[in-house]
């Protein structure tokens, strides 16, 4: 009776449809990964990543600021080549070791050589977690902590401050990438419905100031810009409902307090929504860059005074609002909005041009530069109000082609920063990429004022 | 379908019922012995290597170490995944919790939210092809039993289900299920987008006892969409193994181990 059936169920057609299928189904077993499992378990054995990567920088600068820029100006050619290696040891079930760090070789125009400038090494991990019982986690050393549900910006990633060394690019995810982590002690206990996580950060060093590219420290783990000061953070989620599991966070840096908010939810099956806010007192970026010079002795107090900036400390918020769309392309697509209180509103962008092309631009733009080198490494934007676009495309066009490209844009002025990336995966072990930058709007907008127009970066890895 | 069609169809629907009702299965019946074929009940981890063919060349192979529990409330596998090779991706894990979705990266050190669709873009979705419980996900109906050949080319006599999407947040809007009659073996399946499209054909290969049944170590998926595209997929090392509920939470991805 079945054989009746089937003669009914598979016409010629369907029939050479399912040769058509099975002819493509490979015969022969691939060759293993170089690495692959033996079986055995990888407990006591040391877990390493390592590559090696040479980065080409091309740049072009504007060839007039209305604002002019201190020197050094940026390099318009960059050589660098280095190697990045994460080592992870697991003696026993309930103990790890981490090791993350990157070191290598630099030469460009401007910077001098043979001189220690050359030489770049960040030690970004150090630390070890024992596991007590299940669930609960002891952590100490140099760890790189991360908070935060969105892409562009993260209000409530409190231990991002001037974190980054010297990146490759001003991709968001690159400097997460880039970052160093901060001497701490971490406890966190994990459970069925939610998490705690608590950490202090000592104070070690005093603040150092900002750094140039030409005044950048060889072989320094720069402890003076994670750990400049005491930092508490406690946070936590609680699963209130199925699937809606908000993120609670406290955190205190030298007695000043900001409370912070994460939440992240599904809306169907292609997009997710998500929120981040913190909010504390504060006194205005201006403000604070100069207090920050003066403090750390960059700046005289008789310079600092030079600018007029409100001292005031008042409660200001900090928000990331977004979407992602994923479509059946393998193409996703961010959109996001940024607030940062404390940054320049439009009149405070109109007096910095005022002031920097006024009678006395000369003597005030190393100071109103120095606003915006700090805002930089602080990783907070510039602007009160921004807009942050992003699209991911795997395997565009061809296999293992990754493309991606990212849009900050002014709300002010709609200057824009703007940049596109084409990855390549040759092999499991070789990588190239492609990237290009540019700075986009009027002689007196956000991005339109800064020294770089253009940056092209050619950059190949390997994995070993 | 027109009333030729329809008239046509008859005599295979009443034997393709008469069939599954000979041997006392309900569609969904079916579907749930074939689950069990394909998975144990106890939680359990195993590893997956990918292979992805280009043009029958293969171009890219990943290793995943895959933990899998069920959720004792909707009795659909949760998956952890955590990729082990190739060195790039190393270190890279992600929570596929029914409804929730969690992608972590270790360079960053982040975790961001993905949504269903964006799962499917990474390997990771694996997991999901691997561990999906079709009887919970999926509302079956009997087409027809037939002969089909398996990734071997050998012929099997199966029931042919078609499964629809039993919510809005099933992966696929359709599935096109081969099932073979007696042992509940899964050979073949055919995944559809919600606009209909063709986007997967799946295929069961090299059963093999394992974790206290005979079961599929390989899979093999065609790319409907590319049709250069082939992934394969090897399971291996399988165990038994205590997954903490506290495992899915979000928090706990950057401590996953593959082991």
């Amino acid at each position: 009776m079945s054989f009746a059936l089937v003669a009914l169920a598979e016409p010629a057609q369907v029939q050479g449809q399912v040769e058509d299928e099975l002819s493509r189904i490979p015969s022969e077993a691939p060759p293993a990964p170089p690495a692959a499992p033996s079986g055995g378990s990888r407990l006591g054995k040391l877990q390493r990543t390592l590559y090696l990567e040479s980065a080409t920088e091309v740049e072009q600068l504007r060839s007039s600021l209305d604002v002019p820029s201190p020197s050094p100006a940026p390099p318009t050619i960059e050589q660098r080549l280095f190697a990045d290696l994460v080592l992870h040891w697991i003696p026993t079930r309930d103990l790890t070791f981490h090791l993350s760090a990157r070191g290598g070789f630099r030469i460009g125009e401007g910077i001098p050589f043979p001189t220690h400038e050359n030489i770049r090494a960040d030690f970004r991990e150090l630390y070890t977690s024992w596991k007590p019982f299940e669930g609960a986690y002891l952590d100490g050393g140099r760890i790189n902590l991360k908070s935060g549900v969105a892409i562009g910006y993260n209000p409530t990633d409190f231990f991002k401050t001037r974190a980054v060394v010297e990146p490759l690019s001003i991709d968001p995810a690159v400097l997460r990438e880039d970052r160093l982590g901060t001497l701490m002690l971490r406890g966190q206990f994990v459970w069925g419905h939610g998490s705690v996580t608590a950490a202090f950060a000592p104070r070690v060093a005093s603040p150092p100031p900002l750094y140039t590219n030409t005044t950048l420290p060889a072989l320094d783990p720069m402890f003076g810009r994670t750990n400049g000061h005491h930092r508490f953070l406690l946070k936590g989620n609680v699963d209130l409902i199925e699937d809606f599991s908000p993120e609670a966070l406290f955190y205190e840096e030298d007695g000043a307090v900001r409370l912070g908010i994460n939440v992240a939810q599904g809306l169907g099956k292609k997009i997710v929504a998500y929120a981040e806010w913190a909010g504390g007192s504060q006194p205005g970026i201006a403000q604070a860059a100069l207090s920050f010079g003066t403090s750390t002795g960059s700046l005289s107090t008789a310079a600092a005074g030079n600018l007029a900036t409100s001292s005031a400390t008042h409660f200001q918020q900090d928000a990331s609002v977004g979407l992602s769309y994923a479509n059946e392309s393998k193409m996703t697509f961010w959109l996001e909005y940024h607030l940062h209180q404390a940054g320049f509103s439009r009149a405070d962008w109109r007096s910095w041009f005022e002031q920097g092309t006024g009678p006395h631009g000369q003597l005030l733009s190393p100071l109103l530069w120095f606003e915006r080198g700090y805002a930089q490494e602080e990783q907070v934007p510039m602007s009160k109000h921004s807009l942050f676009l992003r699209a991911d495309w795997t395997d565009a066009f061809i296999f293992n082609l990754e493309l991606t490209a990212f849009a900050n844009v002014d709300l002010y002025d709609g200057s824009t920063l703007g940049q596109v990336t084409a990855s390549y995966a040759v092999t499991n072990l070789w990588t190239v990429s492609l990237l290009s930058a540019a700075n986009l709007g009027s002689r007196r907008s956000e991005f339109g004022s800064l020294p770089s127009y253009f940056s092209a970066l050619f950059a190949i890895r390997h994995y070993f | 379908m027109s009333r030729a069609n329809a008239f046509r169809a008859l005599p295979a629907l009443v034997i393709a019922a008469l069939s599954a009702g000979a041997w006392g299965q309900t569609p969904a019946e079916i579907v749930a012995r074939a689950d069990e074929v394909r998975n144990p009940n106890e939680a359990f981890r195993f590893l997956s290597t990918l292979t992805e063919y280009v043009s029958g060349k293969p171009q890219a192979q990943n290793v995943l170490a895959i933990f899998s529990k069920k959720d004792p409330r909707t009795g659909q596998f949760r998956n952890l995944v955590r990729y082990v090779e190739p060195p790039r991706d190393a270190g890279k894990a992600v929570l596929l919790d029914g409804r929730a979705f969690w992608f972590y990266d270790p360079a960053s050190k982040a975790s961001v939210r993905i949504s269903p669709q964006q799962r499917l873009i990474g390997q990771a979705a694996v997991g999901d092809v691997l561990t999906v419980t079709m009887s919970i996900d999926y509302t079956a109906s009997l087409v027809s039993t037939e002969s089909v050949q398996d990734a071997n080319k050998k012929p099997r006599t199966c029931w042919h289900l078609d499964l629809k999407a039993a919510n809005e947040l099933s992966t696929y809007a359709r599935i096109e299920y081969w099932v073979e009659q007696g042992s509940f073996q899964p050979v073949k399946a055919k995944f559809y987008s919600d606009s209909g499209r063709l986007l997967k054909i799946l295929f069961y290969r090299s059963f093999d006892t394992w974790l206290g049944g005979l079961r599929p170590t390989e899979a093999i998926l065609l790319d409907a969409v590319d049709s250069s595209r082939v992934t394969t997929l090897k399971s291996s090392e399988h165990r038994l193994q205590q997954i903490p509920e506290a495992w899915f939470q979000r928090e706990y991805l950057p401590r996953l181990e593959a082991e």
